[in-house]
């Protein structure tokens, strides 16, 4: 996995590239929008981490500019502009992600891998949390490796679930993914789904946890040491 | 709105109309009284003059009088001997002939006699006087002492030469001044009102120039531009505290960052703690600094229970963390006039304190709606009645040494709420627990 960090604090950059690093990730660093774009047009990287306020321009335009040309790489904004309109902005330029300064290194490789496991994105067939296993192509599940039988939609339910692990799925999200557009809904089918995962999961010792947010959808955790 | 108009209207002082009136009324009386003394001294060292105007004044009371005989009037009050009678021109005419008859005979002419007799003065003249279209002779004497036969004389000069000009001169300048003050007080008026509805939310706003007066319109410009230096200095702050913060937090990421590389101990925890402490009051300062500045557009309309699911949706995993329940409900129409992120922070903030002061395994519940209203409550100890008026001030914590926060949170909350012209309650629910309440604008019905 190589991300392309641009950073002009040489000391954080220095101090984030370690702890990715020690995560599994291989990071390299220019301090400067110039630089970057030097680097992005010689490397295929997997996701760009940018700082907002870089010495020779602004990182925003960065992300513009990378957007204009189609590409889809994943970005993750790191910056020290918490505003109420700077993550709007943010996102609305073409960033995936914002994460305001001071983070944590587990918070920023969680990002990191939550962004690199989005479709689209280059990696990401196999899914896990905790011990649970899914293959995207082969449509199967396993809990400490050993096959969990499911029924085709159970195994589309516990892919959303994956991919946004740790994060809250909303309801309308999952239902528009399991479900065709003219199939009837009933209004629990999906809480009749997720049950039985539920008890499938916890039948084969899976060690994470499916919880209900009411109002909003559900969210899949893995046990909680991933999340600082 | 409702925090003007508790401390304005009170009556302090008079009005300016009537310290003009006021004013106006002394000057006229000062200014009288200088012409009675101009009337007093000047007939005191001219007493023909006086004797003069005393027979003319009693000549024109018998040509007003009905009585046939002279003699009966009262003369001039403390006179002592008093006669009056009238004469012929004619030659032969009924004695005793004036003393002075050197006026061409068959004529007779006004004169007027003052001499000092023993014990005072003896005044003796002729007028003429009209008598039902007739012209007759009064020959008057009298003597008398003093200032007193002169008094009535001196009051008549007095009303003549003081009353009869001053009064209509008082009246026309005090309408005049009416007129004056009313035309110089009304820009003042309006300008009482836009000072009255300036807002320290809306902070580009001045008071309206009227070209004149021109005391006024320099009043009014010397206050725009105060306005103008104290949006600057408030811009200068509100820029300090944010890019304090914003500068702070880079060197933050580099201690948490730094900390993670030391060996695991007790003090490495400490440090973690400390500056995870100071990363959240920096944040929140700069939260609050943003909150301060904050100008909500009067016309983007959110769902309020969108960005309701969207925030549980976030802190679901931090109260999963934490082994707590969030919950969230929307009921009927929940759109409202407002800035979707300072809403999100509004609620980010309320559920932040919500699991920082309900105990574990309870659920907290974030509800949007009925109307433009958001309410987070928890099933926590509620608020002490002694803590209620302190909760949403800036920097105040129960208590110092347990707490984690700033104690800024709430106090964000309340300045994002009034931005939105909105308002936020705190109270313990029916059932135990804490209840804020956030009310915003009602979208504009028929849209």
């Amino acid at each position: 996995m190589r991300l392309l960090l641009v950073e002009d604090n040489a000391r954080l950059a220095s101090l984030i590239r370690e702890g990715l690093d020690r995560q599994g990730f291989a990071v390299d660093w220019c301090e400067t929008v110039s630089g970057a774009e030097h680097a992005l047009a010689i490397t295929m990287y997997d996701l760009l981490l940018l700082d907002l306020g870089l010495p020779d321009g602004e990182g925003l335009d960065l992300v513009r500019g990378l957007r204009r040309r189609q590409d889809t790489m994943p970005i993750l904004v790191l910056t020290a502009r918490g505003g109420l309109d700077d993550r709007v902005v943010g996102l609305d330029a073409g960033a995936d992600d914002y994460l305001v300064k001071p983070f944590q290194i587990p918070e920023l490789a969680a990002r990191c891998r939550a962004l690199l496991r989005r479709p689209g994105a280059s990696l990401g067939t196999e899914l896990s949390a905790g011990n649970v296993t899914l293959h995207s192509a082969e449509r199967s599940v396993k809990v400490s490796g050993e096959p969990v039988v499911a029924t085709p939609r159970e195994v589309d339910l516990l892919e959303c679930l994956l991919r946004r692990a740790g994060h809250v799925v909303a309801k309308l999200a999952i239902e528009g993914a399991l479900y065709s557009m003219d199939a009837e809904v009933t209004p629990n089918a999906l809480e009749a789904c997720v049950s039985r995962l539920r008890k499938r999961l916890a039948t084969a010792g899976a060690d994470v946890q499916i919880t209900t947010v009411h109002g909003v959808g559900y969210a899949l955790f893995a046990p909680i040491a991933a999340h600082g | 709105m409702d925090k003007a108009g508790n401390s304005k209207r009170g009556p302090a002082g008079p009005t300016l109309f009537r310290q003009i009136a006021t004013r106006l009324a002394a000057f006229t009386l000062l200014f009288a009284l200088l012409d009675v003394g101009i009337v007093v001294f000047t007939y005191s060292s001219q007493p023909e003059s006086l004797a003069q105007e005393l027979l003319t004044l009693e000549a024109n009371k018998a040509e007003r009088s009905t009585a046939p005989v002279p003699d009966l009037l009262a003369g001039p009050p403390g006179a002592e001997h008093w006669a009056a009678r009238y004469v012929e021109p004619a030659a032969g005419g009924s004695a005793p002939p004036p003393s002075r008859v050197d006026a061409p005979s068959g004529v007779l002419m006004d004169w007027t006699r003052r001499e000092r007799i023993p014990g005072g003065y003896r005044i003796s003249g002729v007028r003429s006087v009209q008598q039902g279209g007739q012209q007759r002779w009064l020959y008057m004497q009298f003597e008398g002492d003093g200032i007193r036969p002169y008094v009535p004389v001196i009051a008549n000069e007095i009303v003549q030469h003081v009353v009869l000009p001053l009064i209509p001169l008082s009246l026309l300048l005090l309408l005049f001044n009416v007129f004056a003050v009313r035309r110089v007080l009304g820009p003042l008026q309006r300008a009482e009102a836009e000072v009255d509805a300036l807002d320290p939310d809306n902070v580009l706003l001045r008071l309206s120039e009227a070209p004149e007066p021109r005391e006024v319109n320099t009043l009014v410009r010397a206050v725009n531009r105060a306005l103008t230096r104290l949006d600057k200095t408030m811009a200068i702050l509100r820029g300090f505290t944010a890019n304090a913060a914003h500068e702070l937090r880079t060197p933050l990421s580099i201690m948490q960052l730094s900390l993670d590389k030391l060996p695991p101990g007790p003090l490495r925890d400490d440090l973690q703690a400390d500056t995870q402490h100071m990363a959240r009051l920096v944040g929140q300062m700069l939260d609050l600094a943003q909150a301060d500045a904050l100008a909500v557009e009067p016309d983007v309309l959110v769902d309020l229970a969108d960005i309701g699911r969207d925030i549980v949706g976030a802190m679901a995993p931090k109260a999963f963390a934490a082994q707590r329940e969030l919950r969230f409900e929307a009921v009927g129409d929940t759109r409202a006039l407002g800035h979707a992120e300072a809403i999100y922070r509004i609620y980010r903030n309320l559920i932040d304190n919500a699991l920082a002061h309900a105990p574990g395994a309870t659920p907290i519940e974030v509800t949007a709606g009925p109307g433009p209203q958001l309410s987070v409550r928890d099933h926590g100890p509620g608020i002490a009645d002694e803590d209620l008026p302190h909760i949403f001030e800036r920097f105040w914590r129960k208590d110092r040494r347990k707490s984690d926060g700033a104690g800024l949170g709430l106090g964000i909350v309340q300045r994002l709420a009034e931005a939105h012209g909105g308002a936020i309650t705190a109270r313990n629910a029916p059932g135990g627990g804490a209840l804020f309440e956030v009310t915003f604008a009602p979208p504009e019905p028929g849209r």
